[in-house]
């Protein structure tokens, strides 16, 4: 019974729907995350409020409280398998690589679930000019795959490691630099009417970068 | 006949020269042997000596650094990166999701392996291990004993031809110990069942004996 395609995408939704499940049973990261962007949003819009005419405080802002406030979720996507000792039973199911992409869309599924609570509560707090719609949405989606895709595979290779929390942050904060710049000048340049196409292929090219990167490191994890 | 019956011919595990290091000391000597199904292999040896390594090694968890283990399926060698496929694996590292129920553990399990039936075969396999009425409890209210039955169960789900079984039966009270034996004496029928332990009641029920005969405690490679 040798694995094959239709093996592989069953063990990738087996795991999204694994960590679902154990999201919604224990709240790790989602209360949290939650937590943190609407504080921030609040406490920043208490103290300065509403910034219609500044597009770079605007978009530097949104992409800041996100990366913070999910970053703490994402980065512990393989460490809870490692310190819950429940690695072995994954890697008796599935392939590293299965792991991992069940990992990454679960990853992306809690973006998106935090963006539609952070989003619309920013837009109401912050003011700003009239969002584009399709720029906005297509800067957002691309720079949350460039984010989900890079803590997933750092978070993989580092997980094993002793030193995994100061390990995680030093390998990740230069890889997240290029998504966090192209992300706020992309989401300025939709705010102040500009194209957003550079920014746009950047941010996808990343991504695909990254994800291939990953699919071939990915089956040569935790080889002991 | 059961579906592991069909392959049970067919089933064979061979070492060549297969051997461990970790950083520093050395997890397994250089170990050769050739199994074939059916039947019950007990691997004894001291502390330290390399058993759990050895299972950890055939099952594709882990890399050797010298030598080579192989499995063949019906003629065909299936690759360590492959082989979770044809196995069943229970050790005491294994361990599950506390925030989701014995069943929820193995239905999961039995999805992530390409199961169609995966409710049925998680509930036939704690059914047969005696958990069949904590199926909806959460693991994380599981005594050890009843985790250890967790774990045959896992084993166990998807009836696969080759059990590797690291001390099968510690944590269990008499009632286990002889579930244990049950289950042993059930799959030996169908394939091939290795069991590292030093329990003389569990290497009794093998007709061979691989034992580690290293200093143990993991010397110094």
């Amino acid at each position: 019974m040798p694995p094959n395609g239709s093996n592989s995408a069953a063990a990738v939704w087996a795991i999204l729907r694994k960590e679902c499940r154990s999201e919604w049973r224990t709240r790790y990261g989602l209360n949290a995350a939650l937590l943190f962007a609407v504080a921030t949003l609040t406490g920043v819009s208490f103290a300065v409020g509403r910034l219609p005419d500044r597009t770079d405080l605007l978009a530097a802002l949104l992409w800041v409280v996100l990366l913070f406030a999910a970053l703490a979720s994402l980065a512990h996507a393989f460490v809870r398998e490692v310190e819950g000792h429940t690695l072995t039973l994954l890697r008796l199911v599935a392939s590293p690589t299965a792991i991992a992409l069940g990992k990454l869309l679960f990853n992306l599924l809690f973006l998106a679930v935090l963006e539609v609570v952070t989003v619309p509560l920013f837009l109401v707090l912050m003011g700003g000019p009239p969002v584009r719609w399709g720029p906005f949405l297509l800067i957002l989606g691309l720079g949350s795959l460039a984010l989900a895709s890079t803590t997933t595979l750092v978070g993989a290779v580092v997980s094993q490691t002793r030193g995994r929390g100061a390990l995680f942050a030093a390998v990740s904060l230069p890889l997240l630099m290029v998504v966090l710049a192209a992300g706020v000048s992309g989401l300025r340049a939709q705010w102040d009417g500009n194209p957003v196409t550079t920014e746009a292929r950047l941010l996808a090219a990343y991504a695909a970068v990254v994800l291939g990167a990953s699919v071939l490191l990915y089956d040569h994890l935790w080889e002991d | 006949m059961s579906a592991a019956a069909v392959v049970v011919d067919a089933l064979a595990v061979e070492a060549l020269g297969l051997e461990h290091l970790y950083t520093g000391r050395r997890g397994l000597p250089a170990l050769s042997f050739a199994l074939q199904a059916p039947g019950v292999v007990a691997v004894t040896g001291p502390n330290g000596s390399g058993k759990s390594t050895l299972l950890r090694l055939l099952a594709g968890l882990l890399q050797p650094t010298a030598g080579r283990s192989l499995v063949t399926l019906a003629g065909r060698e299936v690759p360590p990166a492959e082989r979770r496929a044809v196995l069943g694996f229970a050790s005491p590292e294994l361990a599950f999701y506390e925030e989701l129920s014995c069943l929820e553990n193995l239905a999961f399990a039995a999805e992530a392996r390409g199961a169609r039936d995966r409710a049925a075969r998680a509930s036939a396999a704690l059914e047969r291990v005696g958990l069949g009425a904590r199926a909806r409890d959460r693991v994380a209210a599981l005594s050890s004993g009843m985790t250890q039955r967790l774990r045959l169960a896992f084993a166990l789900l998807l009836r696969p031809p080759l059990l590797l079984l690291d001390e099968p039966g510690s944590h269990l009270d008499e009632e286990g110990r002889t579930l244990v034996e049950r289950i042993v004496d059930e799959e030996a029928r169908a394939g091939l069942v290795v069991i590292a332990t030093n329990e003389s009641r569990e290497w009794g029920l093998a007709a061979q004996r691989i034992e580690l005969r290293g200093r143990g405690l993991g010397h110094p490679a």
